[in-house]
């Protein structure tokens, strides 16, 4: 009888602290609230529950979610350890996408040797990996060097709709619309600042043969009227300046071709953001 | 037959016992568990045990102090948006008028800290406004007169401090750093009339001997140039020399009463944030 | 045996504080929320160490240039750095005769008659940026900033 109602007692008392209270830090709760964190993009506070229970629970959706939030992180190293513990898993391959996607961030200029030393084919089985692949190695051409790529191989990898681009952006890299520093030191060197204007640096260019012009015109003045030291300060100053516009032309060719390049990067940059690096849609938090 | 009993028996009550020994916590536990990691300044395990605890508890009791603890720690780690936006979720969930009062102050105080003074402007005008707040016109000017500070705006401050008490602390102070301020139009129409004097005026008297030794020189050049009938050589020195160190001379009179001004605004901040006693944003 | 699983055990806890390391470094700790207002004055670099004696040669032109000229002629300089810093560093980085060029070069920039400079980038006090790196002739250095943007010093 004693016993009976012990349990009696023991049982409402239960049911009690079951309604009030909560198992914060329960694994099942930590997944939760990690699963909550993921979906608000709070990426660091929902894999450090998710590494705090990976341990106990293993989930292939687990430990590719925390490679995820690694990835969005830019924690690559710790990603790459992620890829190689799980392998064998059903995910793998969607493992293998993130795998190249982060490779590529991590240095989208030397990705496609990936592709030149073939190590890939090994581990890519699966079609849509492969095409992610490819588009990557096809940008990474992009960023680098054609390496005597045909325009063919490297659209082949996209979608119809963003074939024009890519061939655009080819023919950039194929023949980037450069100025000659060259052209630009021989112009200024036989009329100040011509260079300057061929770069399209119109303003410098008028004042460069202005000032060197004047300086020229006090200089021939002086020694007509035997002024020789004035003459004389007036050569050197207008050598100097005609000297620093020639080397002020061939600059300015190369800073309007680094304008050029960084612009060239800039579109790929752009390119790779609207497209989310070719990233599939995964949709763990609808 | 007795002993099948008495083990089910113990299995329930083992089970009874488990049931409130496993980690089982209330809510009140779990909040007084971020608020310790709050106390120990470790302010981003506070906001994430804080967010663990809105995300569980289903009562929603906590919606009001859990926010603005999550608030206050982003405050901390200097990730004034998201601070301004709990503090936000915070007033919505308010129960008290002193609770939305107390709120609405934090936001106040974020947007001093941060330099957004406009905006704290903006909302103190709108607390001194509301009825429910005539009692705390105090803590409203209070506060205006520390917006008015960060505005670098030294005089209404004082004027705001004064309306809560003629002689307070912050009264004092703050019209003991107006009065150390340098007037820079004044060194400026020193340095029209005398080149070098608003230098002297700001206390760079080397500067201002140099400023005068050059006007002096060019000027007498320029002069005896014109006097000499050698009028190119009079435009010239004139117009390239005279003029640049002229003007020169004016923009380092003011530019020195600036510089000056900023390191007494700063020197004061200095002050207030590490020695004054009072609230602070 | 057991020493094989006592080397697993310490490489996996190796490993796990390891993988924390990373994350706490992302974990942001109580700010220094200074009250002060950042001071964007110029604060000249009269710093006299020298490494030969051309240095030190250049080095007392160049503040005493500063001193009695520069520093009291008014702001007439619209880039940083200075046309005379531009000068010292850019003989600092290549040679005396290239240096001039360069200068020469920066001081037909200066006196740009439409004043075209609205291709620079500027920095916080509203100056054209506009360092040496740029102007070596090595295509490598050049480090092209769009003009949209704010560069830190």
């Amino acid at each position: 009888m004693i016993k009976i109602l012990a349990i009696f007692l023991l049982l409402p008392s239960c049911i009690y602290s079951q309604s009030k209270s909560i198992n914060f830090h329960s694994i099942q709760n930590k997944k939760l609230f990690a699963d909550h964190l993921f979906c608000e993009g709070d990426y660091l506070r929902a894999v450090e529950e998710y590494e705090a229970i990976r341990k106990t629970i293993k989930n292939d959706t687990i430990d590719f979610k925390i490679l995820l939030c690694y990835s969005e992180l830019g924690l690559y190293q710790q990603a790459e350890q992620n890829v190689s513990l799980s392998s064998n898993s059903d995910l793998s391959s969607e493992f293998n996408k993130l795998f190249y996607i982060n490779q590529f961030k991590k240095d989208q200029y030397s990705f496609y040797s990936f592709y030149e030393l073939r190590d890939y084919q090994f581990t890519i089985k699966k079609f849509s990996t492969l095409n992610i692949f490819h588009k990557l190695t096809s940008m990474s051409y992009l960023y680098t060097d054609l390496n005597s790529r045909t325009k063919e191989e490297i659209v082949k990898p996209f979608d119809v709709k963003d074939r024009s681009t890519i061939s655009s952006f080819y023919d950039w890299k194929l023949d980037p619309p450069y100025k000659s520093p060259a052209l630009a030191g021989i112009l200024s060197a036989i009329i100040p600042g011509s260079g300057k204007m061929y770069v399209g640096e119109w303003g410098d260019g008028i004042t460069a043969l202005l000032v060197t012009g004047l300086l020229a015109f006090l200089a021939y003045d002086n020694f007509r009227a035997n002024h020789d030291t004035r003459a004389w300060i007036f050569t050197g100053l207008g050598a100097f300046f005609y000297g620093g516009n020639i080397y002020g032309s061939v600059v300015s060719a190369q800073i309007f071709n680094a304008r050029i390049n960084f612009e060239f990067k800039d579109g790929l940059n752009l390119f790779l953001e609207q497209k989310n690096y070719f990233m599939p849609e995964y949709d763990f938090c609808n | 037959m007795i002993s099948v009993t008495k083990i089910c028996f113990n299995i329930i009550l083992l089970a009874g016992i488990a049931c409130n020994l496993r980690a089982q916590i209330s809510s009140e536990e779990q909040f007084n568990y971020a608020k310790n990691f709050f106390d120990k300044e470790k302010y981003f395990d506070a906001v994430t045990e804080f967010k663990r605890l809105l995300f569980f508890d289903e009562t929603d009791q906590y919606n009001f102090a859990a926010n603005k603890f999550i608030g206050l720690s982003y405050k901390q780690g200097g990730k004034f948006s998201d601070a301004v936006y709990h503090f936000t979720l915070a007033e919505k969930n308010t129960g008290t008028a002193h609770e939305l009062f107390e709120t609405r102050i934090e936001i106040i105080k974020v947007n001093i800290i941060r330099r957004s003074t406009g905006r704290a402007f903006i909302l103190l005008d709108s607390l001194q406004s509301d009825e429910t707040f005539i009692n705390k016109i105090d803590e409203i000017n209070y506060w205006r007169g520390w917006a008015f500070i960060f505005a670098d705006d030294w005089e209404s401050a004082s004027t705001s401090f004064q309306s809560i008490a003629p002689d307070h602390e912050l009264k004092v102070f703050a019209d003991s750093i107006n009065n150390n301020f340098y007037n820079e139009t004044f060194a400026k129409v020193l340095s029209i009339f005398i080149p070098g004097a608003g230098q002297f005026y700001t206390g760079e008297y080397v500067s201002g001997l140099i400023s005068l030794s050059w006007n002096v020189l060019w000027g007498y050049l320029t002069i005896k140039a014109f006097v000499d009938d050698r009028v190119f050589d009079g435009f010239m020195i004139g117009s390239l020399l005279w003029w640049r160190f002229y003007t020169g001379n004016l923009q380092n009179a003011e530019k020195f009463a600036l510089e000056k001004n900023l390191e007494i605004t700063n020197d004061a901040l200095y002050y207030l944030k590490n020695s004054y006693t009072g609230p602070k944003p | 045996m057991i020493k094989n699983n006592l080397k697993i055990l310490f490489l996996i806890i190796f490993i796990s504080t390891s993988a924390f390391c990373q994350l706490e470094d992302l974990k942001w700790k109580k700010a220094d929320l200074s009250y002060e207002i950042p001071n964007n004055f110029r604060q000249r670099d009269y710093s006299f160490e020298f490494n030969n004696a051309g240095d030190l040669v250049k080095k007392s032109i160049a503040y005493t240039y500063w001193f009695f000229i520069s520093d009291v002629d008014g702001d007439n300089c619209p880039f940083r750095p200075s046309c005379s810093a531009f000068l010292m560093q850019s003989v600092e980085e290549t040679n005396i005769a290239q240096g001039m060029l360069m200068f020469f070069d920066r001081f037909t920039r200066d006196m740009n008659i439409y004043k075209g400079h609205n291709h620079y980038p500027r920095v916080k006090t509203g100056h054209y940026f506009d360092p040496p790196d740029n102007y070596t002739l090595d295509q490598e250095t050049i480090k092209y900033i769009p003009s949209t943007h704010i560069v830190k010093e």
